[in-house]
């Protein structure tokens, strides 16, 4: 668990704050998503939970501790750390890369190497082709995978991961987020993530945090975000398809109509209740309906309507006063 | 091919100036890399020191060899002879090694550094495994220099009584003896081309592959 107490930093030489006032706390095994324009400080406040910068004021803990009262080599080290530059050491290999943290904390040889072999097929890459290249032979993809590799190596339970997908195309960053995605539904470490892109902190985030110019402007649930943004900053971020993005995080439950009798048979029962909306829409859209069965397996529990849709999206989006 | 018959008829004269010639560079190789090396890595380090030690070594390069042989010579202590031959290739090596190990170090990646301190290594872990494995290419750069330097001008050395290779080509010149003088020049000439080749070989060892592929292309 990590908590931030009314950080603030500002740069010698500058006036106005990078952070100004920040609190806020990740609980373990969550993922805390750090949004807001270039310049926000999203990464000034990355470099402060692993002492790269000292704050000019307030109070880090991590799981309880003031990281001030800790050695700061020490501490980073139990830290993973993807660096936005990914910054890897072109001199040295992928597999010394990888192993550059385990070396650090004096791991047995042969338990390093079994490690960087388990780490680089953990991320997709093949060790026996890519682990003896050096970084400059390696595609943007790879680097991003060896830089979130190198910051995984000592099984760290924090991760710091500042735009770990931002120097890759479209195509390949989905690809990462969602394998990404699914090892941390096995590792769940305690994340704070770092991206300019509100597509990337929604789909990435059980928590948002969403900066402006250095200040804390809003948190909650990607879903809380998006139905209730705080102010117009919020809502420009949140882009034109505000709705359509609550239709991906709505389960189909939470806007089904319970009481209604869906006459049953095994055809109409459509889609889990599980499922979001959006999936619901894209079937009602493809059969030219404007209803259906929502079950929770073989059982009917409710029926979802395209007014029901509409309604809702209506609701959380109109325009505000 | 005059200078071939000189080599082979004063071969024993020959040999004893190329073998002290090449001691003496040796020396002064040995000394220069230990004592400049390590000043270009404390500069790097402290900035404010960094422009006056390398102004002061730009300075000292600008002084004619010859004038700075007599100078040190006229010190008590120093007098005639190796010492003071060494002292002043030493201070000669100065420019391009200090310059070299500073600008080396200097111009390694920021984030880089900032990944390593990042991921928890100390100061002088980022300095010895990121910053001189790093600065070797700009290192080798100006240790070839210095080389080739220190063999050249070793010649000078004969005027303070240092039997070099400067010594067959000072008496070629007041002889008249032509083939004395190339002979002497060829000599120094093919030391300094061994040297660079031998430290060509020590770099290709010393520089990661990682690194290489930057000078290749
Ligand atoms: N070392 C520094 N010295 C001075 N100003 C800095 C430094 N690092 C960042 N800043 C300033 O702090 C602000 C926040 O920067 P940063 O945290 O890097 O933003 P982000 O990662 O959100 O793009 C910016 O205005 C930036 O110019
Ligand atoms: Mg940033």
């Amino acid at each position: 668990m990590i908590t931030l107490d009314r950080i603030s930093k500002t740069f010698p030489g500058t006036d106005i704050p990078a952070v100004d006032r920040v609190s806020f706390q990740v609980n373990a095994g969550n993922i805390c998503v750090f949004v807001g324009p270039s310049g926000c400080g999203k990464t000034t406040i990355l470099r402060m939970i692993n002492r790269l910068e000292e704050p000019s004021s307030g109070r880090i803990t991590v799981n309880g501790q003031d990281i001030m009262s800790l050695d700061p080599a020490v501490l980073r080290r139990t830290i993973g750390y993807v660096i936005q530059q990914i910054g890897l050491l072109p001199h040295k290999t992928i597999e010394q890369n990888v192993s550059l943290v385990p070396e650090l904390l004096n791991w047995p040889k042969s338990k390093i190497k079994a490690r960087v072999t388990e780490l680089l097929v953990l991320v997709g890459l093949d060790p026996g082709t890519v682990g003896r290249k050096y970084p400059h032979q390696l595609s943007g993809g790879q680097s991003q995978r060896v830089g979130v590799a190198r910051a995984m190596a000592a099984d760290p339970p924090i991760m710091l991961m500042d735009e770990p997908f931002g120097a890759v195309d479209p195509i390949v960053r989905i690809h990462l987020q969602d394998e990404f995605l699914r090892l941390q539904q096995h590792l769940k470490k305690t994340i704070c993530f770092v991206t300019h892109d509100i597509n990337e902190a929604v789909k990435m985030g059980d928590y948002l945090i969403i900066l402006n110019m250095g200040r804390l402007i809003q948190m909650g649930t990607p879903l809380e975000v998006l139905t209730e943004p705080a102010d117009d900053f919020v809502l420009n971020l949140l882009g034109d398809d505000r709705g359509v993005k609550i239709l991906d995080l709505t389960r189909c439950e939470t806007l089904m109509d319970r009481d209604r009798n869906f006459p049953y048979n095994p055809d109409s029962c459509l889609i889990q209740s599980v499922k979001p909306v959006k999936i619901a829409l894209e079937l009602m859209m493809k059969k030219n309906i404007d209803q259906v069965g929502v079950c929770k397996g073989e059982r009917i529990v409710g029926v979802l309507t395209w007014n029901s849709i509409k309604e809702h999206i209506s609701r959380v989006s109109r325009d505000r006063p | 091919m005059g200078f071939i018959s000189f080599i082979q008829n004063n071969s024993g004269l020959v040999l004893e100036y190329t073998l002290n010639h090449i001691s003496l560079v040796l020396t002064v190789l040995v000394l220069s890399l230990g004592l400049w090396i390590i000043t270009g890595l404390i500069i790097s380090r402290h900035d404010r020191l960094a422009g006056a030690v390398i102004s002061l070594s730009n300075i000292l390069f600008c002084i004619p060899s010859i004038s700075l042989f007599g100078l040190f010579m006229a010190v008590p202590g120093l007098g005639l002879g190796r010492n003071t031959a060494v002292l002043v290739l030493v201070i000669y090596a100065m420019m391009p090694l200090v310059r070299s190990v500073y600008l080396g170090v200097k111009s390694v990646d920021y984030f880089v550094m900032e990944a390593g301190k990042g991921m928890g290594m100390t100061p002088s872990q980022i300095l010895f495994r990121i910053q001189i494995p790093m600065a070797w290419p700009t290192v080798f750069a100006g240790i070839r220099v210095s080389v080739v330097l220190i063999t050249g001008i070793a010649t000078m050395a004969t005027f303070i009584g240092e039997k070099t290779l400067g010594r067959l080509i000072h008496q070629g010149i007041t002889r008249g003896n032509a083939d004395m003088i190339i002979a002497g020049a060829v000599i120094v000439s093919l030391i300094a081309l061994l040297l660079d080749y031998i430290m060509g070989r020590i770099e290709k060892k010393v520089i990661s592959p990682g690194l290489r592929y930057r000078t290749n292309d």
